[in-house]
C-alpha cells in the first residue's frame, strides 16, 4: 500500500513538473524600472508662483535635468518601467537537441516618462505638467502583433 | 532507503537545474556623492573654485536665469537575473542621484539643491507587480 501510494505522488510530482516545464518553456520575462515614479498625489502641493525649487526638492527630489528654456528654467523628473517577455518556442528542443532553433514572439514596451517644472527667475513655480501618462501594461505579453 | 533511487536522481537533477543559471550584476556612473562635502557648501560665502575643489568638477553645467549651475550625478543599479534552461527572468532596477549648485553672477553658491534616491536601489528579482 505504501509503495502505491509512493509511485502515485512520484506520478503526480513528475507530471506537475512537466507541464509546469512545458508551460515556462522558452519564456523571458525582462523589467528594467528607472527612478521612482512621480505620481500627481506627490505633486498636488504646487502652488504657482509660490513653490520654489528647494520646497520641489523636499518633497519629490532633485531633477534629473535643469535645462533652460524660451518660458524660463525648466526641471525635469525622469522615470521609466520597461517591460519585455519573449516566448521562444525553440527552447524545447535544447532538450534533445545539441542545436536550438530559434522561433521567438517578443515584445518590449519602453514607457520613459517625464514630470516638467517651468521656474520664474525668482526660482517659483510658473507652471508644471507630466508629459504623458501611459497605461499600465501587463509585464508578460509577447503577442508582438 | 530514504528515496527510491529515481526520485533521489530527479530531486539531484532539479535542484541543479533550480540552482544554476542565476546572475547578479551591478553597474555604475560616475561616483557617489559625498553628503560631507555637500554639506561644506555654504550659501553666500562658498565660491564656484571652492566648489570645485570640495566635490570636483562638475559632470554638467547649464545656464539658466543668467546664472551658472553646477550639475553633479551618479546613478546605481542592481540587476539579478535567473537564466533557466527553458525560464528566464532579469530585473534592473536604477536610481539616481543629483545634486545642483546654483551660482549667483558673482560666482558665489546662491542655492544647493540635492536629492538621493540610490539608497533605495535593491536587488530584485521578481518582474512582477511593483
Amino acid at each position: 500500500m505504501t509503495n502505491v501510494a509512493t509511485r502515485s505522488i512520484f506520478s503526480a510530482c513528475t507530471i506537475g513538473a512537466l507541464g509546469l516545464t512545458l508551460l515556462w518553456t522558452g519564456c523571458t520575462v525582462r523589467r528594467v524600472v528607472f527612478n521612482d515614479v512621480v505620481t500627481t498625489e506627490q505633486v498636488n502641493f504646487i502652488r504657482i508662483g509660490q513653490t520654489t525649487i528647494l520646497e520641489l526638492a523636499d518633497h519629490i527630489g532633485a531633477p534629473d535635468e535643469v535645462t533652460e528654456s524660451d518660458f524660463g528654467v525648466v526641471a525635469l523628473y525622469n522615470w521609466s518601467d520597461t517591460k519585455s517577455a519573449a516566448l521562444d518556442f525553440g527552447a524545447l528542443a535544447r532538450l534533445v537537441l545539441p542545436y536550438a532553433p530559434t522561433m521567438t514572439l517578443n515584445k518590449t514596451g519602453i514607457t520613459p516618462e517625464q514630470f516638467q517644472v517651468v521656474f520664474d527667475p525668482q526660482w517659483t513655480v510658473r507652471a508644471y505638467g507630466f508629459s504623458r501618462r501611459t497605461t499600465d501594461e501587463p509585464v508578460v505579453w509577447f503577442w508582438p502583433f | 532507503m530514504l528515496f527510491p533511487k529515481p526520485l533521489a536522481g530527479i530531486i539531484i537533477v532539479l535542484t541543479l537545474v533550480l540552482t544554476q543559471g542565476c546572475v547578479v550584476s551591478r553597474g555604475t556612473i560616475g561616483e557617489p556623492l559625498q553628503e560631507e562635502a555637500i554639506s561644506a557648501i555654504k550659501k553666500g560665502t562658498t565660491t564656484m573654485a571652492e566648489v570645485v575643489s570640495l566635490i570636483g568638477a562638475p559632470d554638467r553645467i547649464v545656464r539658466g536665469n543668467d546664472r551658472e549651475i553646477f550639475h553633479y550625478y551618479y546613478y546605481d543599479g542592481k540587476s539579478p537575473a535567473m537564466l533557466l534552461l527553458l525560464l528566464n527572468f532579469i530585473r534592473m532596477d536604477i536610481k539616481s542621484d543629483n545634486l545642483y549648485v546654483f551660482f549667483n553672477r558673482n560666482g558665489i553658491a546662491e542655492e544647493v539643491v540635492y536629492g538621493k534616491r540610490t539608497g533605495r536601489t535593491q536587488f530584485r528579482l521578481w518582474p512582477f507587480g511593483d
